[in-house]
């Protein structure tokens, strides 16, 4: 209860598909540019459900579900992190009722 | 009801060929190659409505006359022993104890089919039962039923033992015809269905240890003595596996029909230090759970159906009151979770959302909302995966949320009961 929350999460998926896709590259990058950086956290995400359009980042409380995420998606991400623009065209092809389901669970606390 | 047994018939350990022999076995073998048709087999086999025992229970007739219908030249048949449900040892009791049983069972659906290759897939950590399969060939071999001509007919057959990997998945028929073939043992998109495109795309059949080993008998005996025994849906009898907090812990096998209570009290002797019962997982981890007044179900894949849960492969699980509901499905969830073999997004996903809501759960960490999202995760993925794991997490979880709320309340940081922490 007495916990602080950050006020922005980055999530990264370190499952299977995404791992073999370079998400473990993507997640060190993330850190690297956002350590230090107040009120944002990267963490790890077990699985979002979108395999096939790994590796996945998402920004919460943003809503931004980032897909096919490279490593020269990273500084644009980054930047979403510290409250600049969503990264627009990282946000096309994953299922929307997936993402739905996805924020319902970041929403009920399933971080 | 005839309480008679079709598959534990040995009073004296396992069955030895001498003593399978002299109680008839491999005459319906014998019969079938030299003066039967591969017709007149699957003909009684469709009679006499066996069902897979392997949990799925589909009709044995029905494969075998996919396969047997599917023009080709080479066929295949498979005995799928690559059990690995967790608490079950029915197939594994059979091949230790059995071994010619569930091969002449083998013999006669190769027979049936056209296949000319068999083949025994096996968990290969069940070396006991390997090594009673080894021995049973070469005494099937030296007797002249295995090979080129079978019984001096001129059906040739050859039959090999191969090693399965010990994952949940490597027992699903289409990744026993991946493990066959050489690849990773993990289920193909289906269909095509193995009865038409199996090991290396031609018709297999593949059924499991139990439902081979029934079939000697309803060849030799006939379809109409099968139906006999059990109910008109399900002809015949099964093994049940009691392993877990009973008195008398074991591999039951019962007619179709018995009620669940002559398994728990007269078989398994009711709980160990009779503890009252709270609830019943009658078909392993993808079944739903039961109540105690379950106890008078007759022991039927309908009865069980229709009751909400399913007999599965036979492995029933009895729970004493005071058993945490929430740590029950927390470790079905981690098996789940554990087992997924990453091949299909959804799967993951689920069974990934899934253990992680409950271990919010056991944590104190879960409000009810979070908790809530179980139906929508597996709302979300329902049917989604390349084989029936994706389907198994939800009816042990759903029916515990149904059954036993005040488990999870408990544990809830809001809208708990009174009693919440």
């Amino acid at each position: 209860m007495f916990e602080q929350e950050k006020a922005r999460l980055v999530l990264v998926c370190q499952n299977v598909d995404c791992l073999a896709r370079g998400a473990d590259k993507i997640i060190r990058a993330l850190e690297e540019r956002l350590s230090g950086e107040e009120g944002v956290e990267v963490k790890p995400y077990m699985c979002f459900g979108a395999c096939q359009d790994g590796p996945n980042v998402v920004v919460y409380p943003d809503r931004a579900f980032y897909s096919h995420v490279q490593l020269a998606d990273v500084d644009d991400i980054a930047n979403h992190a510290k409250g600049g623009p969503a990264v627009q065209r990282l946000e096309e092809g994953v299922d929307p009722s997936l993402k739905a389901l996805i924020f319902e669970l970041l929403d009920a606390g399933l971080v | 009801m005839s309480m008679e047994r079709i598959l534990l018939t040995s009073e004296a350990g396992p069955e030895r060929f001498a003593d399978y022999e002299r109680q008839g076995g491999y005459t319906a073998w014998r019969r079938a190659v030299t003066e039967g048709r591969p017709e007149q087999v699957l003909a009684e086999i469709v009679a006499s409505g066996l069902r897979g025992r392997g949990g799925a229970a589909f009709p044995v007739g029905k494969k075998w006359q996919i396969a047997a219908e599917t023009p080709a030249e080479h066929k295949y048949v498979v005995c799928n022993g690559g059990e690995d449900e967790p608490g079950s040892r029915k197939d594994r009791f059979l091949l230790e104890n059995y071994p010619h049983k569930v091969l002449e069972g083998l013999l006669l659906a190769a027979y049936a089919v056209g296949a000319h290759e068999a083949i025994l897939y096996v968990n290969h950590q069940y070396q006991q039962a390997q090594a009673a399969l080894e021995q049973a060939l070469a005494e099937a071999r030296a007797a002249g039923y295995i090979g080129p001509r079978a019984c001096g007919s001129d059906f040739a057959i050859a039959v090999r033992l191969h090693a399965a990997p010990s994952t949940y998945v490597a027992g699903e028929d289409s990744a026993a015809v991946n493990s066959i073939e050489g690849q990773p043992a993990k289920p193909r998109q289906k269909p095509p269905y193995p009865a038409t495109a199996g090991i290396h795309g031609r018709p297999t059949v593949v059924n499991n240890v139990e439902t081979l080993a029934n079939v000697p008998a309803i060849v030799r005996r006939g379809a109409a003595w099968f139906r006999s025994i059990g109910t008109t849906n399900s002809p015949g009898t099964m093994l049940f596996t009691v392993l877990e907090g009973v008195k008398r812990p074991g591999i039951y096998e019962l007619p179709f029909g018995t009620p669940l209570r002559y398994l728990y009290e007269a078989c398994a002797g009711g709980l160990a230090d009779d503890r009252p019962l709270k609830a019943i997982l009658p078909g392993g981890p993808s079944s739903g759970f039961l109540t105690p007044d379950a106890l008078d179900l007759p022991l039927d894949y309908q009865a069980f159906r229709e009751a909400g849960s399913a007999l599965g492969c036979g492995v029933m699980t009895f729970y004493p009151e005071g058993t945490d509901m929430v740590d029950v499905v927390l470790q079905i969830a981690e098996f789940f979770a554990r087992e997924s073999c990453g091949q299909c997004p959804k799967c993951q996903f689920e069974t990934q959302q899934l253990l992680r809501i409950l271990q919010l759960v056991k944590a104190g960490k879960a409000t009810r909302a979070a908790l809530a999202m179980v139906d929508k995760v597996i709302e979300q993925s329902r049917g989604q995966g390349w084989c029936s794991l994706i389907n198994m997490p939800g009816p042990p979880l759903t029916s515990a949320l149904r059954l036993f709320p005040e488990d999870f309340a408990r544990y809830l940081t809001n809208g708990g009961s009174p009693a919440a922490r």
